[in-house]
């Protein structure tokens, strides 16, 4: 992340553009005590022969919230969902650069896989419950390991629904199917299952655009609570919540990392015409 | 356009006027057109199988009811005694209608030369050498319903229509004897048919079968160590020993077999028929009798009912139109339920390599095709194939590796309750396959991210997640290659169905399930005795029967799995997306 350290001093004006008129990211970043956690590298991605992300060089800060903003389609949840390299599902992708958590690459034939996603809890768009209980959607990733130690799983059921916010709620009917629970709570379940794994790292993809304002609120408390355990990547089109919950922002456009850096300075002082027209609402 | 307008409207507004919609509704737009076809269309199908379900129904349920027993005289002074079977209009010959009398002439020449006649069931085959006599309503003189008519159903020969004039009781004859009498001595009479039955088939058939099992002993150990060899001839003198102490009791068994027969033998009764030829019944040979034209509603109904119970629960017999079907019907289950287990992983696993493991693209979609193709092909090509491969190939195999002492009588190596299942498995594993990956693909994705997004892996998903989730839609597909397995006869004929199983693929000596026994089936009894037997007529009512049976047998399999299927469904209800 040499480019992260570029000096406040550099104006935008002075910087050269290349051959499609983009120029280099802006970096501001807000470091953490720990540095960064997720480093992403030179990273690119192809479906096919359509170029999706374009040499994007960015370092999720550790116990912090960095959050993904961008009109539709300039590739926040492809770079998301390379994280946890749910990308393999596409046909077609194809990637270069090198991403690393704490160090350790997730691109190449020795990697994990399964470990990797262990690693990093992930919440989706839509709230995806299982077709199961409350507890045993909960309990899944310890399934997945192979536990069935029952108090372990009862401990697991608790934290992770305390941890989502949601224990007070549906303490009652642990048994009942998920599929019953409104669709906040159904988010919060979810979010729940993500950390009842124990990852590092929890990936959220437009966690809130299926919830009406009270239940979105209600998860940007519970991300509140979460910064610090864990290191939080969001993918947002709502502007004011990633200016509420995050860090750091970075902005991107048609696959390329425009801005990144500090919350208020992207939303109250943007170094770039492009990341100004955008947070101003004159496009996007 | 006139000029001035032409003149006046500026470009803009001309090229706006030519573009406007025209905002009245085309005749086509009015209305819904088509739905008279599309209710049309249901309509029409919903009479075809209200016309056919309904026949069945008729038939089948009134079958069994006791019908009255008239006496028709004709003008030339013959009588004749029957059930009403059926009527209908006919055209007579013109030879035919110079002998008739000139009124009844002139009725048919005003019926624009058609006239009525009417089947009646006759009975007494040993007498007439014919169940059934047409008596044309122009030649009846009178027809009237004498209260003691009798209907007497037998072992054999059919029924017997006609009056019972004595009854000898080991010597002792009384002359017109009372109804109650004779049903008294009737009953003692299936006891002592039982006791036959029961020595004849338990007892002799277990020595029987004993003798049969020295025998390949002997056989066996002949294959083992060679024909000289010592422990072979050690066994021969062994096994002759035995086979001696149970040729001994066989002996005695058919002597107490003869006696019995001998005793039951003086104990009959004398029938005569509405002409006054007399016939001398054992009584155990009776089914039932009963007097139709003085009976209550009570007792035609006992009649109704108990004929019911003896079809769904006895053995056939009369070349499968008299008696019941229970064979058949443990052969139809055995065979679906065999089918079912089969088929169900079988498809599945094929569906899931399909549609989760292979690489999506022009050998699968070809293997797609292929498998959709297959639902095609005629069963009886896959009969064909069944009896070559499964029966020949593989239970010869079979035979040979492990029960070469039968040979050359087969045990696999023939048709049997396994192949047949494994053919139509074969034959109905397509619907399976196609209604498995449809089930696959309506799983969402997002289910799928979610576990994997857990740390599961694919097989883990699979089992977890993707397989509860589209096991109503396998379901729906199994359920249909049950109802197609269970009503499918072409394949069956080829590889294990008979027209009468001497033993059932299901009974309580060890072990309990014989896959290599042929087996008896509804759908091809329906053949069989509507076809095949020798009096088509008298297995007419016997066809609707046996296939309201058969409907009523698919309609609970499905029931069930329908049922099962909807409980698995209620469980992903109440999903907000």
């Amino acid at each position: 992340m040499s480019a992260a350290a570029s000096s406040p001093a550099e104006t935008p004006a002075a910087r050269q553009v290349d051959e499609y008129g983009y120029e280099p990211t802006f970096y501001h970043v807000k470091e953490g005590e720990k540095g960064p956690n997720l480093t992403i590298e030179d990273f690119s991605l192809w479906y096919g022969q359509s170029r999706a992300l374009w040499n994007i060089n960015l370092g999720a800060q550790k116990g912090m919230v960095t959050s993904l903003i961008g009109p539709s389609g300039c590739g926040k949840s492809t770079l998301l969902r390379s994280l946890n390299r749910m990308n393999d599902l596409v046909d077609g992708v194809k990637t270069s650069g090198q991403v690393a958590l704490d160090g350790m690459p997730i691109f190449g034939p020795a990697v994990d896989v399964i470990a990797l996603r262990k690693r990093m809890g992930m919440v989706f768009q839509k709230p995806n419950p299982f077709p199961m209980s409350i507890a045993e959607n909960v309990t899944y990733p310890l399934k997945v390991d192979g536990v069935t130690d029952k108090t372990m799983l009862a401990e697991a059921v608790e934290n992770g629904l305390k941890g989502a916010a949601l224990w007070d709620e549906v303490k009652d009917r642990l048994k009942d199917s998920a599929l019953g629970l409104s669709g906040g709570q159904q988010q919060r379940l979810c979010i729940a299952r993500a950390i009842a794994g124990n990852p590092e790292v929890l990936l959220m993809d437009e966690p809130c655009s299926a919830l009406d304002p009270i239940a979105t609120m209600k998860i940007e408390d519970l991300i509140d609570e979460l910064k610090g355990t864990y290191t939080i990547l969001i993918v947002t089109h709502n502007m004011q919540q990633a200016a509420r919950c995050s860090d750091n922002t970075a902005f991107m456009y048609l696959g390329r990392l425009i801005e990144y850096g500090e919350t208020d300075t992207i939303f109250t002082n943007p170094k770039l015409k492009r990341t100004e027209d955008y947070v101003t609402g004159r496009f996007g | 356009m006139t000029d001035y307008a032409a003149k006046d409207v500026p470009m803009t507004a001309q090229a706006r006027v030519k573009t406007t919609r025209n905002y009245a509704t085309d005749l086509a737009a009015r209305g819904e057109p088509m739905v008279f076809a599309m209710g049309g269309s249901l309509a029409i199908g919903l009479l075809m199988i209200i016309g056919i379900l309904g026949l069945i129904a008729w038939f089948g349920f009134t079958t069994f009811w006791p019908q009255h027993i008239v006496q028709v005289t004709s003008k030339d002074g013959k009588v004749i005694a029957g059930e009403v079977f059926r009527s209908e209009s006919f055209k007579p010959a013109d030879a035919q209608l110079a002998a008739v009398p000139a009124e009844s002439r002139a009725k048919i020449e005003e019926d624009l030369g058609y006239a009525e006649r009417t089947l009646y069931r006759v009975g007494n085959y040993d007498l007439y050498g014919e169940d059934f006599q047409w008596r044309n309503e122009y030649d009846v003189a009178a027809t009237e319903m004498p209260a003691d008519m009798t209907f007497i159903e037998r072992q054999e020969w059919g029924p017997f229509v006609g009056r019972i004039t004595a009854l000898s009781l080991n010597g002792v004859v009384t002359q017109n004897p009372t109804l109650d009498a004779v049903n008294a001595a009737v009953s003692e009479g299936q006891a002592r048919r039982e006791a036959i039955l029961d020595l004849k088939t338990d007892e002799i058939g277990r020595i029987s079968t004993e003798m049969e099992e020295l025998r390949l002993e002997v056989k066996s150990a002949a294959l083992d160590y060679g024909a000289t060899d010592q422990r072979t001839l050690d066994k021969t003198a062994e096994v002759a020993e035995k086979t001696k102490a149970l040729e001994a009791q066989f002996a005695e068994k058919t002597t107490t077999l003869q006696s019995l027969q001998a005793e039951d033998a003086k104990y009959t009764m004398t029938l005569a028929d509405i002409g006054g030829q007399t016939k001398e019944q054992e009584l155990s040979s009776i089914v039932r009798l009963y007097q139709p034209n003085q009976m209550s509603l009570f007792e035609k109904l006992g009649i109704y009912f108990g004929r019911w119970g003896e079809f769904i629960f006895s053995e056939p017999r009369e070349a499968n139109t008299e008696g019941g079907v229970w064979p058949a019907i443990v052969g139809t289950l055995a065979m679906t339920v065999l089918l079912s287990l089969l088929v169900a992983p079988f498809g599945v696993m094929t569906a899931l390599y399909l549609r989760e493991y292979a690489k999506q693209g022009r050998l699968v979609s070809f293997v797609r095709i292929c498998v959709n193709n297959l639902a095609g092909v005629p069963s009886i090509v896959y009969g064909v194939f069944g009896l070559g491969f499964f029966c020949y190939v593989l239970g010869g195999t079979i035979d040979q590796l492990f029960f070469p002492e039968k040979l050359p009588s087969p045990t696999f190596g023939t048709g049997g309750v396994l192949w047949a299942a494994l053919t139509l498995a074969l034959l109905t594993v397509p619907v399976v396959i196609v209604a498995t990956e449809e089930a696959l693909a309506s799983v969402p994705r997002s289910m799928r991210e979610g576990s994997l997004a857990c740390g599961a892996s694919k097989w883990q998903t699979i089992r977890w997640i993707v397989l509860p989730r589209a096991l109503p839609g396998i379901m729906t597909g199994l359920i249909l290659a049950m109802a197609r397995g269970a009503g499918e006869v072409a394949p069956l004929m080829l590889v294990g169905v008979v027209k009468l199983a001497p033993e059932l693929p299901l009974d309580l000596s060890w072990p309990f399930i014989h896959l290599d026994r042929s087996f008896m089936h509804l759908g091809f009894h329906i053949y069989d005795v509507g076809f095949q037997s020798r009096n088509a007529e008298a297995g007419r009512p016997m066809v609707f029967v046996t296939t309201l049976l058969l409907i009523a047998i698919i309609l609970a399999m499905n029931a069930t799995a329908i049922s099962v299927r909807s409980r698995l469904k209620r469980r992903f209800a109440g999903s907000q997306f």
